[in-house]
């Protein structure tokens, strides 16, 4: 057998363990839930339009009428009756000796407008409509930003993390555990080997299972939304999106699955080196260019085809001191997390040459 | 008697007091715990931003060591429930790695080497079990929460005196009552994951994930929903509103209040109660 053999049966050995145990289930759910909150979403809104339209349409025309300055009751004489109407009053806090405090306004009223296909948020202070948005109930632009930013900030930060740490620790400190990994090593294959084919597997189960949670999500978003407006954006760039939120999620399998393979056979306690890469991997953006470039993630945002806006409710202390760096070029983004997991695999090779089997510490 | 009629009895003479048999499992674990250099660390790390926060009470009370910078210094120099509650966000992050440390290895290992049969046939109930487990916790996490929390509290009130601690005792039981609580629902976290999942490693994985999942999770709701009640799903933000009600700093108006994230956090607590209860066995059949 040659060692590409050998790799590959084990391989298909680890791949049953890997999509069928117990603890697989977790990443199951990590993977699909995006999709089941999209789908969810897509729900909402179709009972919404529905709901709201039935009896409670204000035309638009009616909400143009509506000016800052107005009062809730000269709102309500004109526009009729809001969808949701919502009023709160300040509570009187205990140091409100601040002077400051006067200023706040003492109630606040909510009212919300739906004309059809537009929900229209109107904020009263003291009586007095002091600001007014307009919100698309489905608005396809929008939907794209904020998938955009849940892969980034779940999916990518988060889901894949936490689910290549679950799969690939499993691979060999997993084996330590239940005290069977001495049976792979009587068999007659090289150790190097053995990691390789074990990272096959880890891999491909992790890039099968988030690829296609990607992909799913990404289509359960695109779902409700107008057919002659998605059917366009299929015909131009939506492959093209749909190829890279992938590819993403199989490079992040890639890179955390090699950290995280080293990791279980490096450390007795590899969620050590899990807390850190979490911490890195989280004040990314706050680090200097060069070191920015030290992180699995960078790598994987570079690919990514929509770019994250500021949150805006980040204080802006942070956002003076937040300073992401430009992204790397996608042939740069690519090599760069393939070389990177090179060097951890071949650290992890030497490592798994020299190990010895201590059950009784585990 | 004859030897072979001398079954099982059950031991009926003087037992220790109640008390002094849940502190026995603590009194081991903490020395255990304190062993690792990665726990010792992180309490040495941890320890940094109470020390700042001391220099800032003692800055905030010495107007001469700043005047000329302004009136704008003065409200930032404030010593209230929003200095404390950044002081108690910070401290919790501490808190949180800790527990993810020292909390799995407290069930997992009982579990894994069917350990339990032993303590349960001892006077020690379930209940008796976790709570011990518990105070291992509280132990080693009040050293970074409600230990330097009550400290920085003292030294305001003692430098403020007695007038700032008359309008602001509420700051005081607002940091023990808030971090009790956030104690408590960390070492449920912990010791439930420790059970679930019987491995050591694993398990320290999994406190992590619960936080930051949740946390991730309950603010991709938010926005794929364009809502802010999911907020209280993330047990980080339902403990930090929690905080605020009882320090009486201002939740924003659109956000879940104090209220609504209690009755979140006491739900989850009693389902992670009912795991462990659950879990910890002393018969448990393999099938």
């Amino acid at each position: 057998m040659t060692p590409y053999q050998q790799i590959w049966t084990i391989a298909r050995l680890e791949l049953g363990r890997v999509f069928f145990s117990k603890r697989s289930f977790w990443v199951y759910i990590l993977a699909i839930f995006p999709s089941i909150i999209f789908l969810g979403h897509a729900l909402e809104a179709g009972l919404k339009k529905r709901n709201w339209s039935a009896d409670r349409v204000t035309s638009a025309a009616t909400l143009n009428q509506v000016q800052t300055g107005m009062t809730d009751d000269q709102v309500l004489a004109l526009a009729g009756k809001p969808i949701s109407d919502v009023t709160r009053k300040r509570r009187i806090r205990r140091d409100d000796e601040d002077p400051d405090a006067e200023k706040q306004p003492e109630v606040r009223r909510y009212v919300m407008y739906f004309d059809g296909k537009k929900r229209v948020d109107l904020r009263f202070e003291d009586g007095k409509l002091v600001a007014r948005n307009t919100h698309e109930l489905m608005n396809f632009e929008d939907d794209r930003r904020v998938y955009a930013t849940m892969f980034q900030f779940f999916y990518l930060r988060l889901g894949i993390f936490f689910g290549c740490l679950g799969i690939f620790i499993n691979l060999f400190r997993g084996e330590m555990l239940d005290r069977s990994l001495h049976f792979w090593f009587l068999a007659p294959v090289k150790r190097e080997v053995l990691l390789l084919g074990k990272y096959l597997a880890g891999l491909i189960a992790a890039s099968l299972i988030f690829g296609t949670g990607a992909l799913l999500s990404f289509l359960a978003m695109a779902l409700p939304h107008d057919p002659t407006e998605v059917a366009a954006f299929w015909q131009t760039i939506g492959p093209g999106h749909a190829f890279w939120y992938v590819a993403a999620a199989g490079l992040g399998c890639v890179g955390y699955g090699s950290v995280f393979l080293a990791a279980g056979l490096l450390l007795r306690n590899p969620i050590l080196p899990a807390i850190v890469m979490l911490i890195w991997e989280s004040i990314n953006g706050f680090l200097p260019d060069v070191m920015q470039k030290l992180s699995v993630l960078h790598y994987l945002q570079s690919l990514c085809p929509v770019p994250v806006p500021l949150p805006n409710d980040m204080p802006a202390v942070l956002k003076m001191l937040l300073a992401p760096a430009a992204p790397s070029s996608i042939p740069v983004a690519v090599l760069g997390l393939l070389a990177v997991t090179a060097l951890v695999l071949f650290a992890a090779m030497q490592s798994v040459k020299r190990l010895e089997i201590n059950y009784g510490t585990e | 008697m004859a030897v072979y009629r001398r079954g099982y009895q059950r031991y009926d003479g003087p037992t220790t007091s109640h008390f002094a048999r849940l502190m026995v499992m603590p009194r081991f674990s903490w020395e255990r715990i304190l062993g690792q250099r990665f726990v010792v660390i992180l309490l040495v790390v941890s320890l940094f931003w109470p020390m700042l926060c001391a220099g800032f009470i003692y800055l905030s009370n010495h107007s001469e060591l700043w005047q000329g910078f302004g009136g704008g210094i003065k409200k930032f120099l404030a010593i209230n429930g929003n200095f404390f509650s950044i002081f108690m966000n910070v401290q919790s992050t501490f808190a949180l790695i800790l527990a993810s440390v020292a909390g799995p290895g407290l069930i997992a290992p009982d579990l894994a080497n069917n350990a339990l049969p032993l303590y349960f046939s001892r006077p020690l109930t379930r209940w008796d079990y976790i709570l011990s487990r518990m105070i291992v916790l509280l132990g080693i996490l009040s050293l970074v929460t409600i230990l330097p929390g009550m400290l920085l509290f003292g030294m305001q009130a003692s430098i403020a005196g007695g007038d700032w601690f008359v309008h602001n005792w509420f700051l005081g039981t607002g940091i023990f009552i808030g971090f009790t609580l956030y104690i408590a629902m960390i070492s449920l976290v912990a010791m439930a994951s420790s059970a679930y999942v019987k491995w050591r490693v694993v398990a320290g994985a999994l406190v992590l994930a619960f936080f930051f999942l949740l946390a991730g999770a309950a603010e991709m709701v938010n926005s794929i929903f364009r809502v802010d009640w999911a907020s209280a799903l993330n047990p980080t933000y339902a403990i930090n509103a929690v905080w605020k009600g009882l320090l009486d700093v201002e939740i924003a108006d659109d956000k879940p209040g104090a209220w609504e994230c209690a009755t979140v956090i006491l739900g989850l607590s009693g389902g992670l109660l009912a795991l462990l209860a659950r879990k910890l066995r002393a018969v448990e059949v393999v099938k």
